[in-house]
């Protein structure tokens, strides 16, 4: 009994004695050497994150805080496919992880060069994300997010044409703006158990398709006046809210579809849960 | 020698760390400020950052077998760090380490505008200053790295507890710098925010106490007999409904999961999942929160009763003042926990008492829901006679065994008053 309670103490006492959270200032950056061409990898697992157009002259920095106890850091360039990776990575094994509010405290900014056309793979943990990819060439785009509250923002028109964006959310409040400046023909959203705000207002360069696949999710389309807007849906027990829509076959349309000069085609599939309708000029 | 440094070292702390008071005090003094300034400058010049800097040169490479450790590649800095330190434990003049591909330095050191050095480089517990061409990665250590106009490093850059200071220069690889860490500034432990934090914890857990209260006056109201049987199983059959609580623990996510399956793999009962996921919820929320309230009502009963036996006088011994009763003494431990969680230990202690016994109990309460059926099931309730059987009767305190019946009195002929109907035999 009382070499029990000794234990209980010592173990208590361990745990008043544990070391307090390390936190480690990182900072990676590689000159721009004429790279027209950048495949940016970059895995954020816990804290906050911000990422934004850098400096002409280089092709990527990365000034990083981060828990030296759990968690390393990620810069790694490879010359001969110019691809970078870059971030904070689980310093243990795989397995189930606890995320405490200390380990939130990390933080990371990103800057990307606006000269090289850029293929941009972004996968986040418990982060909370603020990416400004305005300005930036993108040419593809995937951003996977986990529990994260995330804000992309497209707050420049993408100077080249971006083939697809995939974004795919789970237990995450996500939204996506300004989507008319990214320049994508084709935009995949897979979201489950969340709030999604897809805003689609911008200078529309070109006409896209919307692809959208979401499951427990509240989502706000915020759609452009000047562009012509088809929903086609297939939902299950979620309400949907046509406000400004007319319906016209299997769809919905804005009015005056056939006669806008780009046209936004949105197939939906959701299940459980809502859809509602803004416009924005 | 040193002496002399001490006694500098001891007047350069006096004119930097009190120039105030001797502006103040000493006229004099002021007199001979300039004086005062130029043995400032020459202690900060002995003891500053510079003075611990070792003498320029070139560490030597190790022997056969000696410490060793590859620059080639710097895309992990810190076991590239872990390594150095481990080969490094202090810069002395006689270290010895070998840098395949490459060499080392001690102290400050400079690559010359028509120099070109190929190979690796380590600098250590100096500044590494860049004018002409290194072929190869350069890492410092304890020092900066100092790229200056017409200066190239092909390879990759890593400063370890420094920096990289670029004016000019052209770096072909990437550049990485990683510092010491430091540790978020902790919160004062003033009184104010110790008073805050003992206010926020008791308003928490009254607060906690009150809406369990509220819930209980709500079940004691409503469904006072399934409460009941609930309270009477934990306390008859305690080790039982702890067990079957701990298994119900264990299961409640595999069940779950073979419900949604079951449901989604039949063709109707898809439509019901949503419907069965918030029910299956419900249900085990009810569960958990009426087994502790049941707990604390058994808690409560059992108080009031052995106050009862010893002749005290209770007001109205009632479900609602056993509720009340058990989940003040449930409470207790939270209670002190929110007064006295701020002390580094016994906190410590306090709270993870309340934890496990919260737990504990926690566990016994829903496993004397899951035993009782949330109260339709009297079984494990140590009621031996059914409540419908118990009437008048048995409020009598005639023995019920080892007594033959009493017969009735006989009324016929021969009979005589007062005596036994067994009299006779």
């Amino acid at each position: 009994m009382r070499a029990a309670g000794l234990a209980a103490t010592l173990a208590v006492g361990c745990v008043g004695v544990l070391p307090a959270q390390t936190m480690r200032p990182f900072v990676t950056f590689r000159q721009l050497h004429g790279e027209t061409r950048l495949a940016a990898r970059l895995d954020f697992a816990a804290g906050r994150l911000r990422l934004a157009p850098g400096r002409a002259t280089e092709l990527y920095r990365m000034s990083l805080s981060y828990d030296a106890d759990r968690f390393i850091p990620l810069s790694y360039y490879e010359s001969s496919g110019n691809a970078v990776a870059l971030g904070v990575d689980a310093a243990g094994g795989a397995g189930l992880r606890v995320v405490s509010r200390n380990q939130l405290r990390q933080e990371a900014s990103v800057e990307l060069s606006p000269r090289a056309d850029l293929s941009l793979i972004m996968s986040l943990g418990a982060v909370e994300a603020d990416l400004d990819v305005g300005g930036l060439r993108i040419a593809d785009l995937r951003l996977k997010a986990g529990a994260s509250r995330t804000v992309l923002r497209f707050s420049e028109a993408n100077p080249i044409h971006c083939g697809r964006a995939d974004i795919s959310a789970g237990a995450a409040e996500v939204s996506v703006l300004e989507l008319g400046n990214s320049g994508c023909d084709r935009l995949r959203v897979e979201g489950g158990i969340g709030r999604m705000t897809l805003d689609f207002s911008g200078a529309w360069s070109r006409s896209q398709q919307a692809e959208l696949n979401l499951a427990v999710t509240e989502l706000r389309l915020r759609l452009p006046r000047k562009v012509g807007v088809r929903v086609t849906m297939d939902r299950f027990l979620a309400s949907f809210e046509p406000d400004g829509l007319v319906r016209q076959g299997g769809a919905w349309v804005s009015p005056g579809y056939d006669k806008a000069e780009r046209h936004l085609d949105i197939a939906l599939q959701t299940a459980v849960g809502a859809v509602r309708v803004d416009w924005t000029r | 020698m040193r002496t002399a440094r001490r006694c500098l070292l001891g007047l350069g702390f006096l004119v930097c760390g009190a120039p105030s008071a001797h502006a103040k005090t000493s006229c004099a003094l002021s007199r001979v400020s300039g004086v005062f300034e130029t043995v400032r400058a020459f202690v900060v010049q002995q003891i500053g950052p510079d003075a611990q800097k070792p003498k320029p040169q070139a560490i030597q490479p190790a022997p056969a077998g000696g410490p060793s450790v590859d620059l080639g590649d710097l895309s992990q800095p810190e076991t590239v760090e872990r390594r150095l330190r481990a080969a490094v434990p202090a810069p002395r003049p006689d270290l010895q380490l070998t840098i395949p591909n490459g060499q080392a330095r001690l102290g400050d050191f400079s690559i010359g505008s028509a120099e070109t050095v190929t190979g690796h480089l380590l600098v250590v517990g100096g500044d590494a200053n860049v004018y002409g061409k290194l072929l190869g990665n350069l890492v410092t250590m304890d020092g900066n790295v100092v790229m200056h106009p017409g200066g190239a490093v092909s390879g990759d850059i890593l400063a370890l507890h420094g920096d990289v200071k670029g004016q000019g220069g052209e770096i072909g690889g990437e550049v990485r710098t990683l510092n010491a860490g430091t540790q978020p500034p902790a919160q004062p432990a003033t009184a104010g925010s110790t008073l805050a934090t003992v206010g926020r914890n008791v308003a928490g857990v009254f607060g906690v106490f009150f809406t369990l209260l509220a819930l209980g006056v709500g079940v004691v109201m409503f469904a006072r007999p399934s409460l009941e049987i609930v309270s009477d199983t934990v306390s008859y059959s305690f080790g039982r409904s702890f067990v079957t609580g701990l298994v119900g623990q264990i299961l409640v996510l595999p069940t779950f999961g073979m419900l949604v399956v079951g449901l989604v793999l039949s063709v109707a009962g898809i439509l019901l999942l949503p419907f069965a996921v918030v029910v299956y919820a419900l249900l085990v929320i009810l569960g958990v929160v009426g087994g502790y309230l049941a707990v604390a009502h058994a808690i409560g009963e059992t108080y009031t009763r052995r106050r009862l036996a010893r002749g005290m006088v209770v007001g109205s011994p009632n479900s609602y003042r056993y509720l009340l009763a058990g989940l003040v003494a449930l409470f207790a431990l939270w209670a002190a926990w929110s007064v006295i969680g701020w002390v580094p230990v016994a906190g410590e202690l306090v709270r993870a008492a309340a934890v496990l016994v919260t737990w504990l109990l926690g566990t016994a309460g829903f496993g004397a829901a899951l035993l009782s059926r949330a109260g339709a099931r009297q079984s494990f309730a140590g009621r031996l006679i059914p409540a419908e059987a118990l009437t008048d009767e048995y409020l009598w305190a005639t023995p019920q065994v080892g007594v033959p019946a009493v017969r009735r009195p006989e009324t016929g002929r021969g009979a005589r008053p007062g005596s036994r109907p067994d009299s006779g035999r």
